[in-house]
């Protein structure tokens, strides 16, 4: 039962980490920033490790006595794993020599989910807040997707990491959300 | 069993798409919208169980097809330069890889094709994601029917996504801000724990729904 639950753990490091490689993909499209394409590329590695260690689960573990499970635990696995791939196909994009053309930061701007971009004020109420006292997604609708703290980048942040004066937020939600968030860096709002 | 092998380009299917001049831009847009519903639908698909997800998502992955064939048509028409075509190179890139995606969703839910006790792992691997996949029902003392979902501003109140309704019998996806919400409806939500908790004291009808918002004429 318990090796069961780490096959499960695999899964859901693989489903969270190629979901922030497709958020990032496109942030690094909206943007044109280099720093986050590359961040992409380096998740792409971790998605291919956890892939080889539920490839050997599934062969070590299941095919024996059951082959179509450890058939349908590889097969998920890829299909996941596909997904990086498409990101990593997106963020290469940015990473050419050739500036992306104006249209692909128009389409990402007009998707039904918006990325937006916001600098966090001194006077804000986020500052020294972390992300789990602040809920910010239940809040706002809006799911941080990478936090820029001078020249480091802080991607994929989670419940405990800290809001500091003067971040640079990346987040992905809904328009309504994106106003909210604004007026909440800009300090012009004292509860979310 | 022997089954029928759908070609990507066969030709009858593709004749059928008369070329109509639309923009670069908004095939993009819906390609990448698309990309992102469909995996979220794949999934939902896998953890209830559900065979009309599931068509769902293979009817999204035609689409994205199609959408794919007409964004190379409307970029091989829009290239005059080298140049331009190293730029265009670059949105076909990004489109096929959202097309790529999509046939990631289709294989997802091919998974459910196979006997049930083969994939015990499934429901689990959505448990504990950072946002959650559940399904919601509209109680009739809730204070949400008959209200649009823009109107409530369901995302940003509560940061849950409604990424499926299903109505009677029938599934409607991709609904937007004009929805009205009705009573007994069931919404497929994805969003992080406490939201969702939230989402669910309204729909339940344990809380007022805080705040409605007037629509305007675009929706907003």
């Amino acid at each position: 039962m318990k090796k069961e639950q780490k096959v499960e753990d695999l899964f859901l490091e693989m489903k969270d980490t190629s979901e922030l490689m497709v958020d990032l993909a496109y942030s690094a499209l909206l943007f044109n920033d280099k720093k986050i394409a590359e961040e992409v590329y380096h998740l792409e590695d971790t998605i291919d490790d956890l892939y080889r260690c539920i490839q050997r689960f599934a062969v070590k573990k299941t095919s024996k006595k059951n082959p179509d499970m450890a058939l349908a635990l590889i097969r998920l696995a890829d299909s996941i794993e596909s997904i990086g791939d498409s990101a990593r196909e997106i963020a290469d994009v940015v990473l050419r020599d050739i500036e992306p053309h104006p249209v692909l930061k128009m389409s990402i701007r007009e998707s039904d989910a918006v990325i937006t971009r916001v600098n966090v004020l001194p006077r804000s109420i986020l500052v020294n807040k972390t992300l789990g006292k602040l809920r910010l997604a239940s809040e706002t609708g809006m799911w941080l997707i990478a936090v820029r703290r001078g020249k480091k980048w802080i991607f994929g942040p989670d419940e405990n990491t800290k809001i500091k004066s003067k971040d640079i937020l990346i987040a992905r939600g809904p328009e309504a959300g994106e106003k909210v968030l604004i007026k909440a860096a800009k300090g012009k709002l004292r509860k979310l | 069993m022997t089954k029928l092998r759908r070609h990507k380009y066969r030709k009858k299917e593709f004749a059928e798409i008369e070329y109509k001049p639309r923009s670069v831009k908004d095939l993009l847009t819906e390609m990448k919208d698309i990309s992102e519903l469909i995996v979220d639908l794949a999934y939902s698909a896998v953890k209830f169980d559900s065979e009309d997800m599931a068509k769902e998502v293979h009817e999204l992955e035609f689409e994205m097809d199609k959408l794919l064939y007409q964004i190379r048509l409307a970029a091989m028409l829009a290239a005059r330069t080298p140049e331009d075509a190293a730029q265009l190179s670059g949105i076909l890139q990004v489109a096929s890889a959202a097309e790529n995606i999509s046939n990631a969703a289709g294989d997802i839910v091919k998974l459910l094709e196979s006997k049930i006790e083969y994939r015990p792992f499934l429901p689990f691997v959505l448990k504990d994601a950072d946002e959650k996949i559940i399904p919601v029902r509209i109680l009739e003392r809730s204070s949400i029917p008959g209200y649009r979902i823009g109107e409530l501003r369901v995302e940003s109140e509560t940061g849950a996504r409604i990424i499926a309704v299903k109505r009677n019998k029938k599934w409607i996806y991709d609904v937007e801000k004009d929805f009205k919400l009705k009573t007994n409806d069931t919404l497929i939500v994805r969003g992080v724990e406490d939201g969702l908790l939230a989402l669910k004291k309204y729909t339940e009808g344990k809380k007022k729904w805080p705040q409605i918002y007037k629509l305007d004429e675009e929706g907003v």
